[in-house]
């Protein structure tokens, strides 16, 4: 059999909206394709058809391989994984990888490859590689609670590359990795690929493993096939673009010092993830914080909005304050806006669009509390501005993950906070999203919100950064003015 | 020492176990001003301390931990707990003289050995603070008149206290002073502020009395939450192999059942959970139900008369005295019923399903909450804590049978819910088991709306409907889940 996939007059209908019509698609052996497009156009349902997630009408033929020695399955790795607690019930917070607690609630990595691998019947020797060529080895004894979104991703794209199926699917698999991660990635796929593993990969990257051979979009329901990555249509988003009045005051600033770490040393048990920390940010800086996975990055941004148990014990001072000497966390969230991957992952998703957003005013996950006039007209025009009106009383979880993400952006920027967090916010965006968040950052620290971003890519940051500080293994390495060198002049040719 | 209740005059019993009032935001702009400034040291830091105490710092307090000696020589995981997550620990000699404020959150049975090892050492004018009343009203415990002695009593396991406040919501709460012990007047006060603390305010706040948390905590658990739905669950169980059901799709309807049918009592109370069913089923459930109602009313009266008189805790005491004889006998047993070994089968179950097919878990929930509520209000308890302690919790506790079936519940709660679930399971099985010789598959295993035209009488349907919203636990019920609503306008999930 040539081909693996013949997929023939598919058509799906949700929400009364047509997502297929007359969708065909062939995939022959040999092949490894690079399905791109905007988000919300179903590549994700697609991937699910092809698993056997989600049901459709037409014809979805798979043909495995009998004589392989590879297993006759379909995996579909998602972009977002919910891992379940050793009771099987997923009820967590955010904050709760930074709290220790000896009752035990979620399984260890190994336990949980250990559990895969049995499963499947796998060989423990070849995950060793896999786990020491994506910089994993480390983390085999850390809870799952305890993973970064990176570093979920990686397990569960080592579960994939270890089980090595005939057709392995992959939504996103770029999302949270570092460059040497995403390098070390692409050959891995490419040496599966050599073993014969199909390989679909969603995503509008244009970096991509060399076995990449065919690309495709899907455009009105049908599957348009690409000459490249390149041409993967970028589509224009109807930004509202004026920036709303309430968000051009500047910032009230009840100190000029933001932050300030003197020493801190943060560990669980003898692993030790801050080392002698020393950092001041003052009013109106604009920092550009950077660190491979795993770092501490997160840890360091946990420090500063409140969220980290062993604060108590550290020198650090916020908004003029030593911390702990009185103040509650949500005296320190209230000058705060904050967006991670963890945040977004463990976000309340049953809240509607509207809520979500009106939450940032009093830092709460769900809306609590109902608001004063004023307050929800400046919800209504972030709303309109982030081009969200239509959703706005939809589901958080009905949107796809990209609209999500701008919710939740929106919702950091509604108090007109003194400090934005901005922990890789455009995650999931594509370039034509991430252009314009970036500007709105550029806009609002104009009138001088003092900023702390996050970014693997170097070709995606707002242009007012101006600081740098960097981290290896939980110590600061760099500590310095932004040199605007040539990788970031280009960077800013794509947001202009 | 004397049961603290049972010394009471009967004008000042009625008066205690009536202390009810469903506290306004308002009551609570002060925050947490009343414990500023003042040392908070907890005793014990597992399930409930830990997760209090990390909410309390977070909310600008100053707390910290005392161990027992062997725990913190032992490097135990209480002493990891509180050491890792950066708070100070000492021995009760290092800590409690200087405390404004000792928290007690050890496991209830250990209250009195841990009550006369702290007090003699606590400052004069200090306070003391429990999450459950068990020891000052059950045990009689005395404490120093200098000292004032309050309550603070989140209504969820501690995972979720910690969970509800980084959101920035919080649980349910019951507060109390001890009128024994408020030497200053400031109990109440200090009651608020840990309650603010906790983040309890921003969820509904029950200010009650020791003897109302006690006696109706009591009630509630061995009754309705888990008395009742060990019973029905297993009775249920073994009726549908009995009559040939598959025992996998048994197990399954049983073990999660159990979760959905109750989960319709959030929202819309008993009369919620009715309107799930068809027109006959209802009509059918009602009957049933009522049956249910008649024969384990003596049940639930006994219940509440051991529990009033204080013989409840004199038996579970002698049992503790006796190295938990009898409760881990009934463990065992429990752990080995045909229900709890055989695994939930891999079938799909739809939502509606498990009402259609398992309609006398409907009519037993319908039964208990209203015999719990009934009882209890009978013997003197306010409505609103009688509505707490039967039908608020009832959804939170089958989600613990869903989990992993009632070893499951009878581990996660207390030892004292857990003995009193067993001695009403061991008298209500054979108080039903002429009721039970009549149930069949149509009740329990199959739908029971197949092969009926689905015709009922209407003024009979009208009838049912009027008795089933016209009750007290409904009408209280519709009044505080809306202020709870009103506060908690979208995080229902
Ligand atoms: N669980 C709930 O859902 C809930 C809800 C509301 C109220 N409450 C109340 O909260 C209180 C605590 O319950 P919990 O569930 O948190 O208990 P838990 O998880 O069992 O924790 C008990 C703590 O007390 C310590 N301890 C045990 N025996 C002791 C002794 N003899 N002397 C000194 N310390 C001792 C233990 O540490 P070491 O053994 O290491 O010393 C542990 O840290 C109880 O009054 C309970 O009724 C519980």
């Amino acid at each position: 059999m040539r081909q693996v996939i013949h997929i023939s007059n598919l058509g799906l209908r949700f929400q009364n909206k047509s997502v297929f019509s007359d969708l065909s698609w062939t995939i022959n052996r040999g092949e490894n394709w690079v399905l791109g497009g905007e988000s919300g156009s179903g590549k994700t349902a697609l991937a699910k058809i092809l698993t056997g997630k989600q049901s459709a009408s037409g014809e979805v033929e798979i043909n495995f391989e009998t004589e392989s020695n590879l297993p006759a399955q379909v995996l579909f790795v998602e972009s977002w994984y919910q891992f379940k607690n050793v009771e099987g019930v997923a009820n967590f917070y955010y904050q709760q990888r930074y709290t220790s607690q000896q009752a035990k609630e979620t399984l260890t990595v190994n336990a949980e490859l250990a559990h895969f691998g049995k499963e499947e019947n796998l060989n423990f020797s070849d995950a060793e590689k896999l786990l020491k060529a994506l910089g994993f080895s480390g983390l085999r004894d850390s809870q799952l609670i305890e993973l970064s979104s990176g570093e979920h991703k990686k397990l569960q794209l080592v579960k994939a590359l270890w089980l090595k199926p005939q057709l392995l699917i992959i939504d996103q698999p770029y999302t949270g990795l570092d460059i040497a991660s995403r390098k070390s990635l692409n050959t891995l796929l490419d040496n599966i690929a050599k073993a014969g593993v199909t390989l679909i990969l969603i995503s509008n990257d244009e970096e991509l493993p060399t076995c990449i051979n065919r690309f495709a979009e899907i455009e009105d329901g049908k599957l348009v096939e690409l000459e490249s990555a390149k041409e993967i249509t970028v589509i224009k988003e109807d930004f509202e673009r004026t920036l709303p009045e309430f968000l051009k005051q500047s910032p009230i600033y009840s100190s000029s010092e933001i932050a300030k770490m003197i020493d801190v040393n943060i560990s669980y048990g003898d692993k030790q993830v801050l080392k002698n920390i020393n950092w001041e940010v003052k009013a109106g800086e604009k920092w550009l914080l950077q660190g491979h996975n795993g770092s501490g990055k997160s840890t360091l941004l946990s420090l500063i909005n409140g969220d980290h148990p062993q604060s108590y014990a550290n020198e650090l001072y916020l908004f003029g304050n030593k911390r702990g000497s009185g103040e509650s966390i949500w005296d320190i969230k209230q000058h705060i806006g904050l967006i991670s991957p963890e945040f977004h992952w463990y976000f309340d998703a049953t809240a509607t669009v509207w809520d979500s957003v009106a939450s940032g005013l009093y830092d709460s996950v769900g809306l609590f509390q109902q608001l004063p006039y004023t307050k929800a007209k400046h919800v209504d025009e972030l709303v309109a501005y982030f081009g969200l009106t239509e959703y706005k009383k939809e589901l958080l979880s009905s949107l796809p993950l990209g609209k999500q993400r701008l919710v939740l952006l929106a919702r950091t920027v509604i108090k007109n906070p003194e400090l934005l967090i901005l922990d890789e916010p455009c995650q999931g965006l594509d370039k034509q999203q991430t252009a314009q968040f970036n500007q709105l950052v550029d806009e609002l620290s104009h009138h001088g919100m003092t900023v702390i971003y996050v970014g693997h890519f170097e070709a995606q940051l707002p242009s007012c950064l101006t600081k740098k500080i960097v981290l290896k293994d939980g110590e600061v390495i760099a500590n310095e003015e932004i040199i605007k060198n040539r990788i970031l002049e280009e960077a800013y040719s794509i947001v202009e | 020492m004397a049961n603290y209740f049972n010394t009471l005059p009967l004008r000042e019993q009625l008066n205690q176990l009536g202390v009810c009032d469903f506290m306004d935001n308002s009551e609570f702009l002060d925050g947490v001003e009343a414990l500023k400034g003042k040392k908070i040291v907890i005793v014990g830091c597992g399930a409930q301390g830990l997760n209090q105490g990390l909410n309390l710092r977070d909310s600008g307090l100053d707390v910290s931990y005392t161990l027992r000696k062997e725990a913190i020589e032992g490097k135990r995981d209480s002493w990891k707990n509180a050491t890792e997550n950066n708070f100070k620990v000492g021995t009760y000699e290092e800590l409690i003289p200087s405390a404004d404020v000792v928290v007690n959150l050890t496991p209830d049975k250990q209250h009195t050995a841990v009550v006369n090892a702290i007090m003699p050492l606590m400052k004069k004018g200090s306070t003391l603070l429990y999450s459950h009343g068990f020891n000052i009203v059950e045990e009689g415990m005395q404490i120093r008149k200098d000292l004032t002695v309050i309550m603070v009593a989140p209504k969820c396991p501690g995972s979720e206290v910690r969970a509800e406040y980084v959101r920035g919501f919080g649980v349910p709460t019951l507060i109390a002073v001890h009128p024994e012990n408020d030497p200053e007047r400031k109990g109440l006060a200090q009651a608020k502020a840990y309650c603010v603390g906790t983040g309890g305010h921003r969820a509904g706040v029950l200010k009650s009395s020791f003897v109302a948390e006690v006696k109706s905590d009591l009630m509630g658990e061995q009754t309705i939450l888990c008395g009742l739905l060990q019973t029905g669950s297993i009775l249920s169980f073994d009726k549908m192999v009995e009559k040939g059901i598959d025992a996998g799709y048994a197990s399954k309807l049983v073990q999660y059942g159990v979760e959905v049918i109750t989960e319709a009592l959030k929202h819309g109370g008993v009369s919620g959970m009715m309107d799930r069913l068809s027109n006959v089923a209802k009509v059918e459930a009602f009957k049933i139900s009522e049956e249910l109602k008649d024969i384990m009313r003596p049940l639930f009266e006994k219940h509440q008369d051991d529990i009033m008189a204080g013989e409840f805790s004199r038996i579970m005491m002698e049992d503790w005295a006796n190295g938990d004889k009898n409760l881990l006998a009934w463990r065992a047993e429990t752990g080995e019923t045909a229900f709890e070994k055989t695994p939930a089968g891999d079938v799909k179950i739809g939502n509606q399903e498990y009402f259609d097919n398992y309609l006398l878990m409907v009519a037993f929930v319908r039964a208990g909450v209203e015999l719990a509520f009934e009882t209890m209000v009978e013997a003197g308890i306010k409505p609103e804590s009688a509505y707490y302690e039967s039908l608020h919790e009832t959804p939170l506790i089958a989600n613990t049978i869903a989990r992993k079936k009632l070893f499951e519940m009878n581990r996660v709660i207390s030892d004292t819910a857990e003995y009193g679930c067993y001695l009403f399971d061991q008298a209500c099985k054979p108080l039903l088991a002429d009721f039970m010789k009549k149930v069949g598959t149509d009740l329990v295993g199959k739908n029971f709306n197949e092969g009926k035209d689905g015709a009922v009488d209407n003024s009979e349907l009208v009838r049912i409907n009027e008795i089933l919203r016209n009750h007290e636990v409904e009408i209280i019920g519709t009044k505080l889940r809306k202020a709870m609503t009103a506060m908690k306008t979208i995080k229902t999930a």
